[in-house]
């Protein structure tokens, strides 16, 4: 992989992501809080969470899939991102080295 | 725009140094885990300066770069910020896009939610959004450029835990998700299309349109909360 197709695909994400974060507040007086768009935007990230998850656990393997579920619950319960990801990585690891 | 908001954000934020510090720190042995340069990596950070958008986007590497699906992900993830644009631009409506633009580059969900939590008790003030933006985006940035500055090798239990970071990462996003959602079906829908077509597509392009039909379902609904 060349560095310039490295660095093109780090500028035009960067470019993307500021687009997202700068163009909320430039369209903001044609975007209605309970319009459609405004509801598919709400929408769309949760569903989109949920199908990268399915494939991330099928590349992960069972250490992936259990890592996955132990984060998923511990955040449920703790409401604390890194409590969730320690927990994750530590089911990972554990069901790593019982079944690799 | 006050410079007395500005102090009281970047005060109000300096945990996030050592918090984004150590997701950066995990983000950026990812990347090297991955092969990329520490040049890349802090660019990376800095440019693309999200955690969704480079968890996502990590785990679509591949070559050659899938770089319309990775865009395609990026807008689907982040649409949140649109959202969060617009409700600053009603608390700022006073305030010309031009002022607030660069702000708006180190906008982070957290400096959203504390920017809007002080509005109500202080009133609107951009300075407070910028003063917060900072701490996070060293925070996040200096992370990930620790990582290749200090003695750690991405192998054995580090080496899994950077591969099972971007999919654990999102996953705890979940729970903050569903509040949006009327029923599971939305998302069973968006699994079991994802995993249908995953045998016949690329694993990024299976992921888009698994969470499109989910997202076309959650639109079917009568109502989304």
């Amino acid at each position: 992989m060349h560095d310039l197709d490295v660095l093109g695909v780090i500028f035009i994400l960067g470019l993307t992501c500021y687009a997202m974060r700068a163009g909320g507040y430039v369209l903001a007086a044609s975007m209605r809080d309970d319009g459609i768009a405004a509801r598919f935007l709400r929408l769309a990230p949760g569903n989109l969470f949920i199908a990268f998850i399915v494939g991330g656990c099928l590349s992960g393997g069972l250490a992936g899939l259990v890592g996955t579920m132990v984060a998923l619950v511990t955040m449920a319960v703790t409401a604390r991102e890194w409590v969730a990801l320690s927990a994750g990585f530590g089911a990972a690891i554990a069901t790593s080295a019982i079944a690799p | 725009m006050t410079a007395a908001g500005f102090r009281r954000g970047l005060v109000a934020a300096l945990p996030f140094l050592l918090s984004n510090g150590a997701a950066g720190l995990v983000m950026g042995l990812t990347y090297k885990g991955l092969g990329l340069g520490a040049s890349h990596a802090i660019l990376f950070s800095l440019l693309v300066y999200s955690a969704t958008a480079q968890a996502i986007t990590l785990s679509m590497w591949a070559s050659p770069l899938p770089v319309a699906a990775m865009v395609v992900a990026c807008i689907a993830t982040n649409s949140r910020y649109l959202l969060m644009g617009a409700h600053l631009r009603q608390l700022f409506g006073g305030l010309a896009p031009r002022k607030i633009l660069l702000s708006l580059f180190l906008l982070a969900d957290a400096s959203w939610l504390m920017t809007s939590s002080d509005a109500d008790r202080n009133g609107p003030d951009a300075g407070y959004l910028l003063g917060s933006s900072i701490p996070m985006a060293i925070g996040w940035v200096g992370g990930t450029a620790l990582a290749y500055a200090a003695p750690l090798a991405t192998n054995g239990p580090l080496k899994l835990a950077a591969a099972l970071l971007p999919t654990m990462f999102i996953a705890t996003l979940l729970p903050s998700q569903w509040k949006n959602a009327a029923s599971p079906w939305p998302w069973l829908i968006s699994a079991v299309v994802a995993l249908l077509v995953s045998h016949f597509v690329d694993p990024s392009w299976s992921m888009l349109i698994g969470g499109g039909c989910g997202t076309l379902v959650s639109m079917m609904e009568r109502t989304d909360a």
